[in-house]
């Protein structure tokens, strides 16, 4: 049997999901023989081959970002996502507390880190206000929490290689 | 009351007319969820998480809030009603900042649990991010209104659980925020920081900030106990983790003596008052020195040997019977002398003294009523006490019976704004003549033909001889005019609760307790056998200590040589204090130190509240078992087993397990 192909991107986030989907004890190795990753941040491929899996972690935080998401839902079958900021916004979207000129003063020019300027350039791509990845893409499934448990990542990627759209129960869904 | 039948999801289930269709789910183990409803509390229905379907009506309708008949159908599982749910699920999660991995409350939150139980693991809605104030002002209560979902029970409780009436609603539709009075900060509120609010709260919008982060309940043990801060005896749960005292709970928050006070709730939470570990000998240089046990037993026992007629012992009235009857047994039987008595001894002694003038068929303390009565009252008359500030939950159930139940209040009291803008008539006589207005309310009731003639005797009728009105009028500066009004309305209401306490006790008249008996006597203002008078004991066992005749004497004026203190975790007691200065040998039982321990010669280590066992005896005579919270750090044994090893010093056995037997069961 072929295996099944995955992608994975990461937008803002923090990388601990990644993280978590590789700290799922001896479970790793039953998935290596049946789950091929393909472009991740892991193996540092940039360019996503047609996949039947594409999984985000991390909310859509810019128009890199943006053009991520959209990129990687157009080579997969099954978009996850993955984690409280990919599937609600979670503790990155707290800048939508404030405007980004508040966010760059307070990040550039209070205490901490003191720059003379605000780094810009064509290659850095605008803040726009953060998203959960379906405000901007259609998802079929999710898997939250921060970052999600290994129970909660073994159980949907099983049901995805049983051929069933994963809804995480509710004894094993955590948001913490 | 009539019982009705209905069926809920095809199945037949019974209830009381006047029920809630929630209430008869609930009653009938049909799980619907909630969450601006809390047992106890007025429903509002505010959250439309309960909505059920009922033939007739055209839309779901909330469940907490529908009156049951008899006859109705009821859907509460349908699919299109858990899509509602959920949907309002959402919608909450969209309002406010409900992301869970930074919040206090995780773990132990109401609407996450929804969330889970619903598995929403997305939300089609946009968030709204509101950037809303976080209240952090407060000792005690941190109000974060990005965790708000508005439910009101923290409104609720305060108004009908604390009657304080501190939190409400301000501003309207998606700008509706909880505030605290005319929306301060809480800590420049009204608010008397009981933390009620904290426990009905179900997400992390209101918390204690002396809780925070140290644990969630699920990793905690519970253990309930006693609280020692007065004598009114609330039961407590308190969260523990790694031998640390997390949080203070109340076990049944809307139950009368549920909502717990500032000092029940956060006042025991691990104390920055340093403790006493070792035992400590004055030494030749005049410091106190760390040393063993045995060496200060021995320091202890010389002294004792040395001036043994004239050696006293005082006892805080927060210790268990158990301990306190031990001490007892040590001072009498090993020391050989009777001059023990506690802390608040004084007030003891003039309420015992006052009741046995009284009569009261030899019931001794149980001629008073227990507090609840006062939630029956139709007026409550309060001398010389502020039970707000001695005993909270007493004041509590004055405020709730004013409140809630249209009860009038009348203050006699010189010192305080005792209940300021609750009273009904304030009678603010010259200090320390409370017992002269309390007698001439007496004989006004007796003069004006309010009082039950058969309970006259003409001793009573003589001994007011001397308070007439006018006379009272001059020796209390309290006008005539106001002297009726009060006589009045005490004579006037069928189920008047006399309240008394600190301030009218230091005046050390027990004629003045007789007076109020009587008072409650010649209007027969009684509840089943009880006469509807309470007297506001100041220690969490000082009724325990007065039935085992610890406070048998007053040992301040005896020309002590020496004194054997058994203080415990009790704060410092400025007037002991002072007296204790004059004393030449002090050695003071005690859990932290103190001005006092700087004064003692000898200082032993003591266990606190949280490290005892025993029983108290509560202000209405229940007895209570203590639960061990903690365990005492390295070198701090037991009250009791420091007794013994002074005693054996004195070549005295005492027994450490003693039954006693005190209060009502």
């Amino acid at each position: 049997m072929a295996k099944v192909k995955v992608a994975t991107a990461w937008l803002d986030c923090c990388s601990g999901c990644h993280m978590s989907l590789l700290d799922i004890d001896e479970a790793i190795i039953d998935l290596a023989a049946v789950l091929e990753l393909t472009a991740t941040p892991i193996t540092d491929i940039k360019e996503f081959p047609d996949v039947d899996v594409g999984i985000i972690e991390g909310a859509v935080s810019n128009e890199h970002d943006e053009h991520v998401a959209r990129d990687l839902r157009a080579h997969c079958k099954i978009l996850m996502v993955f984690g409280d900021c990919a599937c609600f916004g979670g503790i990155v979207s707290m800048r939508n507390l404030f405007t980004t000129e508040e966010i760059l003063d307070r990040y550039y020019h209070t205490e901490g880190t003191i720059c003379d300027n605000i780094p810009s350039s064509e290659d850095l791509p605008p803040l726009t206000k953060v998203r959960p990845i379906n405000e901007v893409v259609k998802v079929d499934c999710y898997v939250p929490g921060c970052p999600p448990s290994s129970k909660a990542i073994l159980y949907a990627l099983s049901e995805l290689l049983e051929g069933r759209i994963p809804v995480v129960p509710s004894d094993i869904m955590r948001f913490d | 009351m009539k019982e009705i039948t209905l069926t809920i999801n095809d199945k037949q289930v019974k209830g009381k007319e006047g029920d809630t269709v929630l209430e008869i789910c609930q009653a009938n183990g049909i799980d619907v969820p909630t969450l601006c409803h809390l047992d106890g509390l007025t429903d509002v229905g505010a959250c439309r998480m309960c909505v059920v379907d009922i033939e007739g009506e055209r839309r779901p309708v909330p469940s907490c809030t529908y009156p049951a008949r008899d006859g109705q159908v009821v859907r509460t599982d349908s699919e299109h009603l858990e899509k509602y749910r959920r949907q309002i699920l959402e919608l909450l999660f969209t309002e406010r900042n409900h992301f869970c991995m930074f919040c206090e409350q995780s773990g132990d939150c109401e609407l996450q649990r929804l969330a889970y139980r619903y598995q929403m693991d997305n939300v089609r809605y946009p968030y709204h991010f509101p950037s809303l104030p976080v209240d952090t002002l407060s000792d005690h209560l941190v109000i974060e209104h990005n965790r708000c979902v508005l439910c009101g029970r923290c409104i609720r409780t305060c108004n009908e659980i604390a009657a304080n009436f501190t939190l409400d609603f301000g501003g309207r539709g998606w700008q509706t925020m909880v505030v605290a009075d005319l929306d301060q900060p809480v800590s420049e509120s009204s608010c008397t920081s009981c933390g009620a609010c904290v426990q009905a709260c179900p997400t992390g919008a209101i918390f204690s900030r002396l809780s925070a982060y140290r644990g969630v309940p699920s990793e905690c043990e519970r253990v309930t106990t006693v609280c020692p801060a007065c004598g009114v005896g609330c039961k407590l749960d308190v969260l523990v983790k790694d031998n640390n005292i997390v949080r203070i709970e109340a076990p049944a928050l809307t139950s009368p003596k549920g909502p717990l006070c500032k000092e029940g709730r956060f006042g025991l939470l691990p104390q920055t008052r340093s403790r006493v570990t070792s035992p400590l000998v004055r030494g030749k240089h005049g410091r106190l020195e760390e040393c063993s046990l045995d060496t200060a037993a021995e320091a202890v026992a010389k002294a004792l040997k040395d001036s043994k007629d004239s050696f006293g012992g005082i006892a805080s009235p927060q210790l268990p019977s158990e301990t306190l009857a031990m001490f007892n047994t040590f001072m009498r039987e090993a020391v050989g002398s009777d001059l023990i008595d506690t802390i608040d001894g004084d007030s003891c002694r003039v309420i015992s003294e006052g009741i046995r003038q009284f009569g009261g068929n030899g019931k001794g303390l149980d001629v008073e009523c227990p507090i609840e009565v006062i939630l029956e009252a139709d007026l409550v008359l309060v001398v010389g006490a502020d039970p707000d500030r001695t005993n909270p939950i007493v004041g509590n159930l004055v405020r709730r019976a004013v409140r809630q139940k249209g009860a009038r209040l009348v203050v006699v009291d010189s010192s305080r704004n005792v209940f300021l803008l609750w009273t009904d008539l304030w009678l603010k006589p010259r200090e320390g003549s409370e017992d002269s207005v309390v007698k001439g309310l007496l004989r006004l009731l007796i003069d004006k033909g309010l009082a039950a003639p058969e309970r006259l005797t003409a001793e009573l009728t003589k001994s007011l001889k001397q308070y007439a009105a006018p006379e009272v009028t001059r020796a209390t500066a309290v006008d005539e005019e106001s002297l009726e009004a009060a006589a009045k309305l005490y004579g006037e209401a069928e189920r008047a609760v006399i309240v008394y306490g600190q301030s009218l006790l230091k005046q050390n008249d027990p004629s003045t307790v007789t007076a109020l008996l009587n008072m409650a006597e010649v209007t027969e203002n009684r509840a089943g056998d009880n006469l509807r008078v309470i007297s506001l004991k100041p220690g969490a066992n000082s009724r325990g200590a007065w039935e085992l005749g610890v406070a048998s004497r007053d040992v301040r004026q005896n020309g002590l040589k020496g004194v054997y203190l058994l203080l415990g975790d009790q704060k410092d007691d400025d007037e002991l204090f002072e007296w204790l200065k004059g004393i030449d040998f002090i050695a003071v039982q005690a859990s932290y130190h103190s001005p006092t321990t700087t004064i003692a010669d000898v200082v032993l280590p003591s266990p606190i509240w949280a490290e005892r066992e025993g029983k108290y005896v509560s202000m209405d005579g229940a007895t209570q078992e203590l639960g061990r919270v903690l365990e005492p750090p390295e070198g701090v044994p037991g009250d009791q087993e420091t007794l013994q090893a002074v005693s054996r010093k004195l070549g005295h056995e005492l027994s450490l397990s003693q039954e006693v037997n005190v209060g009502k069961g």
